[in-house]
């Protein structure tokens, strides 16, 4: 249990629906056994794309803010807002940069690409190796439950309130089958020109 | 490599792969066994209303090698013939598959014995007791298993029994075991159990209200067993070659294999 | 090495004006004339190459480089100094974005780079400023989705009005930059550097039209060298560089997903030799 990647718990999950993409994390924050907050949500908003951070909680603020900068400071040197998959590169290049002191984080992107309006997921490892997925893309101490629960739920082309469904589902009982992840969650579905935040209340325990 | 050079002169024997330490004379050496493999696989279990299915794969794993892929961990048990068509009990072992295999003869010699002094097969729910009896016997050098006890109780009705390798058991509804349990079992939850289903409109947040824990025939469930082993051969790669299945019901047992991915 | 006592050559004269500036100015006023001219549908980079002995072995000579796949300079003053902004512009195009998001910067980020670079040859100790000017010629794809396929060329059929609006981060298309000696950056439909710098620009006026396609691009910049060139005019003496529909043959490669070829590219002896034949 000294692993940093499962101090604090917490699980994330994205899916490709069609012309729609969800992202969903749980709200637990721990230390070992103790739940300190069930508050602590770990996706974060970047203009049209969404970052998932499960992991050492420290270094999910740290990188969630270091992006916070990175993102800021490109669309005031570019004049436009990141693209998905220029935001992963970049997730990815500076995930790396740390290559042998690396943030204990496993990211998940997600967004809709608003030139060619295709959506796009894709999930990292603690030293940037993208996982460019067509399905979905888990992450956190969670991860083999979200795995059974998305292979067995997801299918291609559903449609945003489908996918809310799925997300949800694959999301909350993976999470009860995981004593670090938990305790309610946010789930984004993001459409082409339209995102849509929900809370789920989740069993409290 | 003096690995394999066969030299007398050598500090020790050679005909062995595994390499001899060659230290200085006087040194102490620290050798150790260690009894134990983990054969890989998974096995599940779901009951129904009249009826139970356990299924396992066929896949026999050490490390990232396959030893086989037709190693069945599911079990007819108590039979009275070699056949065993007229058992009434099955039990899926995943784990250490020699284990395994000890305690599923363990099992059926117990049972065969039953059922030869009492003139009847022997009830699940004793069955239950005396396995967990058996896998206590040895809380000291455990039988490295995940056992599942299945067959029908006193009112027909679907028994599914789960253990822990030193006999802790519980009667459950369903249960998933082996590699991919943290990949079957919330799964399960949600699909035979329907929880996190509510009824919509029927409150707000933990007032909502449960869907009804409606019975699932055998069909439907027969399903869920064949979507859990594709998704978790898919994301496990202890996982997969073939699909074990027993359906148990007041007819008695029918045996299913159905080929899983052997990647 | 040279961090102490090492000051800067390019100070204010007591006017307020940076000298050093001006002579890097006139240095390229000296310079072989080079212009550029955006099209709806790409740009045309063009220079004379010029060689002060016969002997001289002219293919070998290029002043039309290739930045990025989509991006292309030319100059106009001092070649060797050209050369080293060749080279930092494309390794700050690797550094300083491709290595980071995976993809070749936009032509005015890039132009920018190039620009820190000759502004820090302007306040930096111990160098002096380059004596070159810069037509960065380049195409980036827009952020927006492409909804009437106004950036390629073909009008549809609806008969909008090409108007002379193209690049830009959000829409996309061809962008013309000067960069100076200053590190001052000006965006351009056309323009000349170089020694008949201003008759070639009033040339330029006289012939750009809004709604031109790189077809008569081409041609303008031909007449317009045309005007100003000293020598005989043909494949080897004229040198052009196009950004144009993606390169397919410059690819290399076959049946890569997403793979597209190169927008940047220079024309050939031969290209150039039958542009000057429809004159």
């Amino acid at each position: 249990m000294s692993s940093p990647f499962a101090i604090n718990g917490g699980a994330c999950v994205a899916m490709v629906g069609k012309d729609c993409v969800a992202i969903a994390c749980d709200l637990r924050l721990g230390l070992q056994a103790l739940t300190v907050s069930n508050n602590f949500p770990k996706i974060f908003s970047y203009g049209d794309v969404y970052l998932g951070l499960t992991g050492l909680a420290t270094d999910v603020s740290t990188v969630s803010d270091l992006f916070r900068y990175k993102v800021n400071m490109y669309r005031l040197r570019e004049e436009r807002n990141i693209a998905p998959s220029t935001m992963a590169n970049l997730v990815s290049s500076s995930l790396y940069e740390r290559r042998f002191g690396p943030y204990f984080v496993s990211p998940v992107v997600a967004g809709i690409d608003q030139k060619s309006g295709k959506p796009f997921i894709c999930g990292f490892d603690s030293i940037g190796c993208i996982d460019f997925a067509k399905d979905f893309i888990v992450s956190g101490t969670a991860s083999d439950q979200l795995f059974g629960t998305c292979e067995g739920l997801w299918e291609p082309d559903l449609g945003p309130e489908d996918l809310f469904e799925t997300i949800s589902q694959a999301l909350l009982n993976a999470v009860d089958r995981d004593a670090l992840s938990g305790w309610g969650a946010h789930v984004y579905i993001i459409e082409k020109d339209k995102t849509t935040k929900r809370l789920l209340k989740g069993r409290q325990d | 490599m003096t690995m394999f050079s066969q030299n007398p002169l050598m500090n020790g024997p050679n005909y062995s792969f595994s390499q001899t330490p060659t230290m200085a004379s006087g040194a102490n050496k620290e050798h150790s066994f260690y009894p134990y493999t983990d054969n890989g696989g998974s096995t599940l279990a779901i009951s129904g209303n009249d009826f139970m299915i356990m299924a396992g794969d066929t896949r026999s794993t050490s490390g990232y090698n396959i030893n086989t892929r037709y190693s069945p961990k599911v079990f007819k048990i108590g039979g009275t013939t070699s056949s065993q068509d007229d058992a009434t009990l099955v039990l899926s072992v995943v784990g250490f598959a020699a284990d395994g295999h000890a305690l599923k003869e363990k099992l059926d010699a117990i049972v065969k014995m039953y059922r030869y002094q009492h003139g009847k097969p022997m009830s699940v729910k004793a069955c239950a007791q005396r396995l967990s009896t058996i896998l206590y016997g040895k809380r000291f050098f455990p039988y490295y298993v995940t056992a599942i006890l299945g067959g029908l109780d006193e009112d027909g009705k679907g028994a599914v029994y789960s253990y822990d390798p030193v006999g802790s058991y519980e009667r459950e509804q369903c249960r998933a075991a082996g590699a991919a349990a943290s990949l079957i079992m919330p799964f399960l939850d949600n699909q035979v159990n329907f929880k996190n289903q509510y009824i919509p409109g029927s409150g707000e947040g933990h007032a909502l209200v449960e869907r009804a824990k409606d019975p699932l025939p055998l069909v439907v469930v027969e399903a869920l067993v064949k979507d859990a082993f594709d998704s978790a051969v898919e994301r496990h790669i202890e996982v997969g070659d073939g699909l074990s299945m027993m359906l148990i019901t007041k007819n008695g047992i029918e045996e299913k294999f159905l080929p899983l991915k052997k990647d | 090495m040279a961090d102490r006592y090492s000051f800067s050559l390019t100070t204010f004269s007591p006017s307020g004006k940076l000298v050093q500036i001006e002579y890097a100015l006139n240095a390229v006023n000296q310079g072989v004339t080079a212009l550029g001219i955006k099209a709806t549908n790409g740009i045309v980079l063009a220079t004379e190459k010029k060689s002060s002995s016969p002997l001289i072995d002219p293919p070998s000579l290029s002043k039309v480089s290739l930045i990025t796949p989509n991006i292309g300079m030319v100059y106009s003053g001092m070649g060797p100094d050209y050369r080293v902004l060749v080279d930092k512009a494309r390794k700050v195009s690797h550094t300083g974005y491709k290595r980071i998001y995976n993809e070749y910067p936009p032509t005015r980020i890039l132009v920018q780079d190039v620009a820190r670079v000759m502004q820090e040859a302007t306040q930096s100790g111990g160098v002096r400023p380059y004596g070159v000017s810069l037509l960065i010629a380049g195409w980036d794809e827009g952020v927006e989705p492409e909804s009437e396929e106004a950036a390629t060329a073909d009008e549809g059929p609806e008969g909008k009005k090409p108007t002379g609006k193209t690049g830009g981060i959000l829409k996309g298309g061809p962008m013309l930059y000067q960069v100076d000696p200053s590190g001052s950056y000006f965006p351009w439909k056309a323009t000349a550097i170089g020694k008949s710098a201003t008759s070639a620009k009033t040339f330029l006026e006289k012939r750009y039209t809004e709604g031109l396609e790189l077809e008569d691009a081409v041609h303008i910049a031909l007449l317009t060298l045309k005007e100003t060139i000293e020598g005989e005019m043909n494949g080897e003496t004229v040198e052009i560089g196009i950004v144009g529909p993606p390169a397919h043959h410059l690819l290399g490669v076959d049946g890569v997903e997403g793979a597209q070829g190169p927008r940047f590219r220079k024309l050939s002896p031969q290209e150039i030799e039958d542009y000057l034949t429809n004159l």
